[in-house]
């Protein structure tokens, strides 16, 4: 015997899953990446940094993150930072950080750690002399790496980057363990309530197949596009 | 007072190999000095020194007199006054040509954006390239790249221009564009000192010639006299190899 199916579930939910699920793993996605591509940078300069200290700090954070499950992390900061904050700020009771605070920041940080090695790998497939050409009409490391180096990096990388993007998309979807209400979240909420698992979990995974696989061949595009002459 | 000089420069790669021996020399202003040596005798390095791309161990170098190696001396600042141009261009990818000549002249001398390209696109002119400033570099020959690299330090207005090897890595019918642009500058005034094994150009344009072999100034003459009768065996050798065909 068929199951009993009822695709109008999906219908009479869209508003809901896309409003309030998907505009949230959305913004948590957009949000985390620029974030982590910030600091990653940032982390990934420190590697490669001649100055003492700098370079086994990043190299220590990076395999850390990449060393402990992205759930554990996101465990770990949202019941962790409340209690953190409030030994900083010697308040009397943790801190209310709000899941979305949180989540943002575990995701940024995680991401990081994996911009990191895509910047670095990125920076240091730059010829020398770039750096050298840079120095030589008058620019400081700082200007060098803004306007030169980082710049020819980012676009080497950026089918990297973005493929990790879409990764990261798929994975905030991990944020339900904190009980956020993300785009699979929201429906996972509607297939419990209407008792329509199947109907439900069948349409998200079409919805992460469509949009991940639609930016898979659109940064296929992009590369061409974006390709320094050379 | 020269516009370069250089005191008992040494400079050590590690603790054992010395590449620059005690290297002691001075440009004039206006004066164009080329050095010349078989591979690996420290001329790039010697000439990488002048603007602080190469730290050195020991010895002073002052340009325009300001010592290049002191505590307090503005690198970026001296680096802005002294005009590079490199064996492989090192053109900015990412950059139109336009843009290659306006960034230093914006971020580093804060020209406004108007001065900056009025400036690029007059020099992109002395260069014969007026037609290619909107183009990426990757798009331009390796003649015109070097051209436009020429134009970019002379951007900056420099009171010198080093040149390390700027020719070595052209095709050879396209040496003569790049030399051409630089016979017209020394001929202009500009204070030049070129790594190079173009003994035509240095013969032309040159006033004195600087004969380096591991990492020491062999002879350090006026080029009549160098190309004449040069004092050592090695620059002997060395000429009537280079000379021979």
């Amino acid at each position: 015997m068929l199951p009993d199916i009822d695709f109008n579930v999906i219908a009479r939910s869209l508003p809901y899953l896309f409003r309030q699920g998907m505009s949230f793993t959305l913004t948590l996605t957009a949000l985390a990446a620029l974030g982590g591509l910030l600091l990653g940078t940032l982390l990934a300069l420190m590697r490669l940094s001649t100055l003492p200290i700098l370079a086994p700090l990043a190299t220590g954070y990076v395999n850390l993150m990449r060393s402990l499950p992205l759930v554990l992390v996101i465990f770990w900061f949202y019941f962790l930072v409340p209690f953190v904050g409030q030994v900083i700020l010697r308040a009397d009771r943790p801190v209310e950080v709000g899941a979305f605070a949180s989540a943002l920041i575990t995701f940024t940080l995680f991401e990081a750690a994996y911009f990191s090695e895509i910047m670095r790998a990125g920076i240091q497939s730059i010829p020398r002399g770039q750096l050298a050409a840079g120095y030589a009409i008058g620019l400081t490391y700082w200007q060098v790496m803004g306007y030169i180096i980082v710049p020819q990096a980012v676009r080497n990388m950026l089918p990297v980057i973005l493929t990790q993007t879409i990764i990261l998309f798929q994975d905030t979807s991990l944020v339900y363990v904190i009980s956020i209400t993300d785009f699979l979240g929201a429906a996972s909420n509607v297939a419990q309530r209407d008792g329509r698992l199947i109907e439900m979990y069948v349409f998200a995974a079409l919805v992460y197949f469509a949009i991940s696989f639609s930016a898979s061949r659109l940064v296929k595009s992009l590369q061409m596009r974006t390709a320094i002459p050379r | 007072m020269p516009m370069i000089e250089m005191r008992d420069v040494c400079k050590w790669y590690g603790p054992t190999f010395q590449v620059l021996k005690s290297c002691t020399t001075a440009v004039d202003k206006g004066e164009v000095v080329v050095v010349c040596g078989p591979s690996g005798s420290g001329k790039s390095t010697l000439i990488k020194c002048v603007n602080g791309l190469e730290p050195f161990q020991s010895g002073a170098i002052t340009v325009d007199g300001i010592e290049v190696a002191a505590k307090g001396t503005d690198l970026p600042k001296l680096r802005a006054r002294i005009g590079m141009v490199f064996q492989h261009f090192e053109l900015f990818p990412h950059l139109k040509i336009i843009d290659n000549l306006c960034l230093g002249q914006t971020k580093v001398l804060g020209r406004s954006r108007a001065e900056a390209m009025a400036k690029a696109t007059a020099l992109l002119h002395r260069v014969g390239l007026d037609e290619h400033a909107d183009k990426f570099p990757g798009q331009l020959s390796g003649g015109q790249q070097q051209r436009v690299a020429i134009a970019r330090a002379l951007a900056m207005d420099p009171v010198a221009m080093l040149f390390d090897e700027p020719t070595s890595a052209l095709d050879p019918e396209m040496i003569t564009e790049v030399l051409d642009v630089m016979v017209a500058l020394a001929h202009d005034g500009m204070t030049m000192m070129v790594v190079t094994h173009e003994m035509g150009f240095a013969r032309k344009v040159a006033d004195r010639v600087i004969f380096m072999d591991k990492g020491e100034i062999i002879e350090d003459r006026p080029t009549d006299e160098f190309f004449g009768k040069p004092r050592s065996d090695r620059a002997q050798l060395f000429l009537s190899k280079i000379l021979s065909h």
